[in-house]
């Protein structure tokens, strides 16, 4: 069976270094896949070698069973592989539903974001840099929703917000995988994330030290903590 | 009194097309990030086809059509170049490659234009159009002023109600946020470097008759067009608008006063020095707070 999306063996370098040496791993239409790893660990550049911002060195990125290793960032977005970039990098000088409406895709519905998030209805006419952080969030989220992407890649969505919004977030997210989207879920807070995921990795300077159910990890904090600094204390 | 008036009028066109170039310099600016120091001179490109394709036997009118499509082309040859190379550089160096640009196609415009021997430029638009206290108002500057209005009125509809208008205030605020949503970027940017070839020619074919109509000297009108453009801050059409008209009728009211009209071509960096001056003391302002 094909899966919606499929990463072998990539590798990409920062400045001349490897930062990701030859990561496998997939995202499931109906599935959460979370990635794991402490900070440094190269999962934001994953993420960006996956929807095309940085160059990638070696290995292979398929869509639906189709390679989209040369493809621009662009036409990766349009083939429906989205990316919510870590920052909540919304257009602050256009208002919140021009935001929404700069990547909407024929046949998609502003109802469909504000119904994902009601809190961003009465704030539609206000420009997005006035937004709270969690407002923001929502946003790009909600952006890329109307996209209508097959696959969303979101990176450290939870950055710096308060629990309950976190909570909020994670929520939403579980229900657009069940609506039927593929989501990569980059986090660095690992307990909230895992409780509502499919599928984990973990990763630790540029590879994958995990590849697994979501369950293990949660019963056993010990490990995961092992798993993100590696063999510090053996060494 | 009415020398002063008849002067200042004399300097409308050239006001209309500093005001226009002005504007296309903001609207390059703010839609791709790029202060283009080689406006004029595509616009002279398209404005030196022109006359090629007269001198070929073409009629008028064909060949201004066909000087501005060789001007919209060459804005768009210039938008490839920085798109494909320089679209990950710092403001300073897309500046500076545009400097660099504008040299490159001054010695080519001067090389396949024989040296700086002037030409003879057709008017487009001859006599005049009103009298305004006694004072003969050409149909030449009154079209450059509508055309820098109509360009303005219509760069700020366009940016406000298109999708596409959308996309480029998305572009021009996040690049790579936009094209992750899909926004097809590259072909933007193009677009806007096309539209901006487009106008400077018309606005160039319009003024260049009413100056020492040379290669070089047409081109080095993205001086008083950058001036404009300052004046407005690289961000408001109006403002660059009124900053082009102040510059080219005062350019034109210094010319009756003995003593100063040799100096008139100075203006424009008088503009400059004191707009940069003036932000320079916001700067500092904004770092003390
Ligand atoms: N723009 C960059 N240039 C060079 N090195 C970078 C750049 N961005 C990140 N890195 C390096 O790549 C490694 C992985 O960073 P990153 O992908 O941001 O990790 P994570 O998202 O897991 O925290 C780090 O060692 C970091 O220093
Ligand atoms: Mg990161």
């Amino acid at each position: 069976m094909t899966r919606t999306l499929d990463v072998s063996g990539l590798v990409i370098n920062r400045a001349g270094l490897p930062v990701v040496r030859g990561v496998s791993l997939s995202a499931q239409k109906g599935q959460i896949s979370v990635l794991l790893g402490a900070n440094g660990a190269g999962k934001t550049t994953l993420l960006e070698g996956l929807s095309g911002i940085i160059p990638t060195s070696g290995g292979d990125i398929a869509l639906n069973g189709r390679s989209v290793i040369a493809a621009r960032a662009g036409e990766r977005a349009r083939a429906g592989l989205s990316h919510v970039e870590q920052g909540r990098t919304v257009f602050r000088q256009l208002s919140t539903e021009e935001n929404l409406l700069v990547g909407m895709a024929p046949g998609a519905d502003l109802a469909d974001a504000y119904d994902l998030f009601p809190e961003l209805l009465n704030r539609r006419g206000v420009r997005a840099g006035l937004l709270s952080g969690g407002e923001q969030q929502m946003l790009v989220i909600a952006r890329s929703l109307l996209t209508r992407p097959e696959v969303i890649l979101i990176d450290e969505m939870s950055a710096g917000l308060a629990p309950v919004v976190v909570q909020r977030l994670m929520a939403a997210v579980r229900r657009l995988a069940d609506a039927g989207l593929a989501i990569l879920l980059v986090e660095q807070f690992a307990a909230l994330a895992l409780r509502i995921a499919d599928h984990a990795y973990v990763m630790r300077r540029g590879e994958l030290v995990y590849d697994g159910l979501p369950q293990p990890l949660l019963a056993d904090p010990d490990r995961l903590h092992h798993l993100y600094l590696g063999d510090v204390q053996a060494a | 009194m009415n020398a002063l008036l008849t002067s200042a009028v004399a300097g409308l066109t050239a006001a209309g097309a500093y005001a226009l170039l002005g504007v296309c310099a903001v609207f390059t600016f703010r839609l791709v990030a790029v202060v283009n120091f080689t406006g004029a001179a595509i616009g002279t490109a398209g404005t030196f086809s022109m006359i090629g394709f007269i001198s070929l036997g073409v009629p008028l009118w064909p060949a201004v059509v066909l000087g501005i499509l060789v001007g919209t082309l060459a804005g768009a040859l210039i938008g490839l170049v920085m798109t494909q190379w320089f679209s990950e550089a710092t403001a300073t160096t897309k500046a500076a490659v545009t400097a660099a640009l504008l040299v490159g196609i001054v010695a080519l415009g001067l090389r396949l234009t024989g040296g700086q021997s002037p030409k003879e430029f057709p008017t487009l638009f001859p006599g005049s159009a009103f009298r305004l206290a006694g004072v003969e108002v050409t149909v030449a500057s009154v079209l450059t002023v509508v055309l820098a209005l109509v360009f303005t009125l219509l760069a700020d509809a366009f940016l406000n109600r298109t999708r596409t208008g959308l996309h480029l205030r998305a572009l021009s605020e996040r690049p790579m946020a936009a094209e992750l949503l899909g926004v097809r970027v590259r072909i933007l940017a193009l677009l806007v470097w096309a539209v901006t070839g487009a106008f400077t020619t018309f606005a160039l074919m319009i003024i260049a008759p009413q100056r020492s109509p040379d290669f070089m000297s047409l081109s080095l009108l993205v001086v008083p067009a950058l001036a404009a453009a300052l004046v407005g801050a690289f961000r408001s059409f109006p403002l660059a608008l009124a900053g082009g008209l102040t510059i080219g009728i005062v350019e034109g009211m210094s010319s009756a006063i003995d003593g100063i009209s040799q100096y008139r071509g100075i203006l424009p960096f008088f503009v400059i020095l004191a707009v940069l001056l003036w932000s320079q003391r916001g700067a500092r302002w904004d770092e003390a707070r």
